[in-house]
């Protein structure tokens, strides 16, 4: 008698579940850098493409991780060697340090829009551990356990997150430049200020 | 196909190879046991992962963009980052113990099996193992939808399969281990034992007897009287013969006592021979591959029915094994297939090999594609000493032919001398059959398996 297979039980153990959060939180975080489009500037389609190139290249790089290269002893063809040539590359490049870049960069070239950057902060985080999980191939069991460990940091993160937004949003103190850069010195020493006493 | 593991009550079945035995203690076994070596000590290098240099990246850029543009906002984009980083911490274990065991140390093609992995004196980090197979070695994935040849954890069994025979070395396990936070990755190798791959037998249940049997006990009818249990003719009794043989019903029709004969049940002397010197130019299908599977075959047909099972490779020069019966005999016919030089004897042309490789009244089976001429004036000799050959013919499609009408010319007149080969074969009494290597064995010895081969001498 032949049995239907569990496609939820096999879904919840693939590393495709993972790939493809990977893959869709990338296209989120440049999606969400870029638009929109027109007040970035004449940078901004250029940036646009390459973090776009940048996001796809990374999930082909986690679809393809589980390919394993033939042996020393194997003769591939002159394709064969071609494909195997590109998939090391594939595999070499930083297209996670890619997209995360180029949506940075992106969200600056736009006028300030602090908790527009504070969900794009949340994505990139999210986007890097998926990435991270989905090449390392555990499990559901596992992918739980290092999401667990990691929550109260996670955590305390995202609430310097809300308080450094929130910093933006309030009036300046002065006026002119030295205004602005005084609270991004006081933002960047306070996120340094609390890592430092993190008892991790 | 299930997993090769040991059977429970350690009786191999046909064409398996024989279970492991427990390792020795203390030490590291001799080949056919299970490989259970002692503990390694593998040395770990640390490196920063790729995660945490994509943090750094997201922090640093974050932290930059925030400077540079007096926007705090893109500081606290970075801020669960740079948390996250300030987790590391220095201090890193130099090495682990590593343990790996094969669960079968003998196989046959196709088959799965499995490496257990062991990494011991680094409970507080997470582990992972990745397989990187050797040539012809495929890894499987441990759990559906699982990555093929990787698993987590600090005892790990990485399955795979041997895509073709031969003695291969599995490969080497990469030994993962991770921090708490995933910020350091320590990396060390590991060399996999090795194992023993036989080819996988095709299926051959018919078997070609010849017509004169040795005075050998066996399960093959013969033609002459015996005490076989195949019925033969009716006769008149005799004093001595035994009352239970009485055929009643033909005594009360001839009005004399008559008895029952029976066929005698005897065994025979088959030789195979196996030409391995011309292996083909196509990569996916190797004849000589073909050749041995059709070897195995027709060695388990044979020895199942206790005959006496001989072994000759040729490769310009013969190298042979005693006929001899049982399945240990088919598992030395499997190692020698296996082309261990120490256990066969000495290389010798055929002109030489003596009555123990070759008994008088064999049926010899070679499998071969007829391309060494050398080979073919051999088997004409043999059929003339008053041997009984049967060819079965291993050669898949033609060798490669360049373009050109020079070249059309040349493998015209290759096909030519292919179709004279077996056209003088054949005049010489020498059947000729075609094995494609994929079909049943008993297909192509059909016309030869209904009744028995008779040769003349």
């Amino acid at each position: 008698m032949r049995t239907r297979p569990d496609l939820k039980a096999w879904w919840r153990r693939s590393t495709v579940r993972l790939t493809s959060a990977a893959g869709l939180l990338g296209a989120a975080c440049v999606a969400w850098a870029a638009v929109p489009a027109g007040p970035a500037g004449r940078a901004a389609p250029f940036l646009i493409v390459l973090a776009a190139c940048c996001a796809a290249g990374g999930l082909a790089q986690l679809a393809t991780v589980a390919l394993v290269p033939p042996g020393a002893a194997a003769y591939p063809g002159p394709l064969a060697r071609v494909g195997l040539w590109g998939l090391y590359w594939l595999h070499r490049l930083p297209w996670a340090e890619g997209v995360v870049l180029g949506a940075l960069v992106l969200e600056a070239l736009h006028p300030a829009r602090p908790r527009h950057t504070a969900v794009l902060g949340v994505a990139l985080i999210a986007y890097l551990l998926a990435t991270h999980l989905a090449e390392s191939g555990g499990g559901p069991g596992e992918t739980a356990a290092v999401l667990r460990g990691q929550a109260p940091v996670l955590a305390a993160g995202a609430g310097l997150l809300v308080l450094a937004a929130g910093s933006a949003v309030l009036p300046s103190a002065g006026t002119g430049m030295a205004g602005g850069w005084l609270r991004a010195a006081a933002s960047v020493a306070a996120v340094l200020a609390f890592a430092l006493c993190l008892p991790v | 196909m299930p997993d090769h593991g040991p059977r429970p009550d350690h009786r191999p079945g046909p064409g398996q190879p024989p279970p492991g035995r427990p390792p020795a203690v203390g030490g590291t076994p001799g080949p056919g046991y299970l490989d259970a070596r002692p503990a390694v000590t593998v040395p770990l290098r640390w490196d920063l992962s790729r995660h945490a240099r994509r943090l750094l990246t997201l922090a640093v850029a974050g932290l930059g963009i925030a400077l540079v543009t007096g926007r705090p906002e893109f500081a606290g984009a970075a801020a669960p980052a740079l948390l996250l980083l300030s987790a590391w911490r220095p201090g890193r274990p130099p090495q682990a113990q590593v343990t790996a065991e094969l669960t079968a140390s003998r196989m046959i093609e196709g088959e799965r099996t499995a490496v257990t992995v062991s990494v011991t004196g680094v409970a507080e980090y997470s582990a992972a193992v990745v397989l990187h197979p050797a040539h012809e070695i495929v890894p499987l994935p441990a759990a559906a939808g699982q990555r093929p040849g990787y698993a987590s954890g600090h005892r790990v069994r990485l399955p795979f399969l041997v895509n073709r025979w031969g003695r291969r070395r599995v490969g080497t396990a990469e030994i993962v281990l991770r921090d708490r936070w995933r910020l350091s990755e320590g990396l060390g190798r590991i060399g996999l034992p090795s194992l023993e791959c036989y080819p996988r037998p095709a299926t051959q249940r018919t078997r070609v007897v010849l017509s004169r049997l040795p005075q050998r006990l066996g399960e093959h009818s013969a033609r002459a009287p015996g005490e076989g249990s195949e019925f033969a003719g009716v006769r008149e009794y005799v004093p001595g013969d035994r009352q239970r043989s009485i055929n009643w019903p033909a005594t009360t029709r001839r009005g004399r006592l008559q008895v029952n004969t029976f066929q005698a049940e005897r065994s025979q002397d088959v030789v195979i021979l196996v030409d391995t010197a011309w292996d083909g130019d196509d990569p996916d299908h190797h004849v000589v591959d073909i050749a041995l599977r059709g070897a195995a075959a027709a060695a388990q047909a044979y020895l199942d029915t206790r005959d006496r099972v001989g072994f000759i490779t040729y490769r310009y020069r013969a190298r042979w094994l005693a006929p001899g019966h049982g399945q240990r005999q088919y598992y030395r016919i499997a190692e020698a297939m296996l082309s261990q030089e120490r256990e066969w004897t000495q290389d010798t042309g055929f002109s030489r090999l003596p009555r123990q490789a070759l008994p008088p009244g064999a049926l010899i089976l070679v499998f071969t594609p007829l391309m060494d001429p050398r080979l073919v004036e051999t088997l004409r000799d043999l059929r003339q000493r008053g041997f009984a050959v049967l060819i079965i013919d291993v050669l898949r499609g033609e060798p490669g032919a360049g373009r050109g009408r020079a070249a059309r010319l040349a493998q015209r007149i290759w096909r030519m001398e292919q179709k004279a080969i077996r056209f003088s074969l054949r005049e010489l009494d020498i059947p000729v059959v075609h094995w494609d290597g994929e079909e049943s064995l008993d297909l192509s010895l059909a016309p030869f398996t209904r009744r028995v081969m008779v040769t003349r001498r």
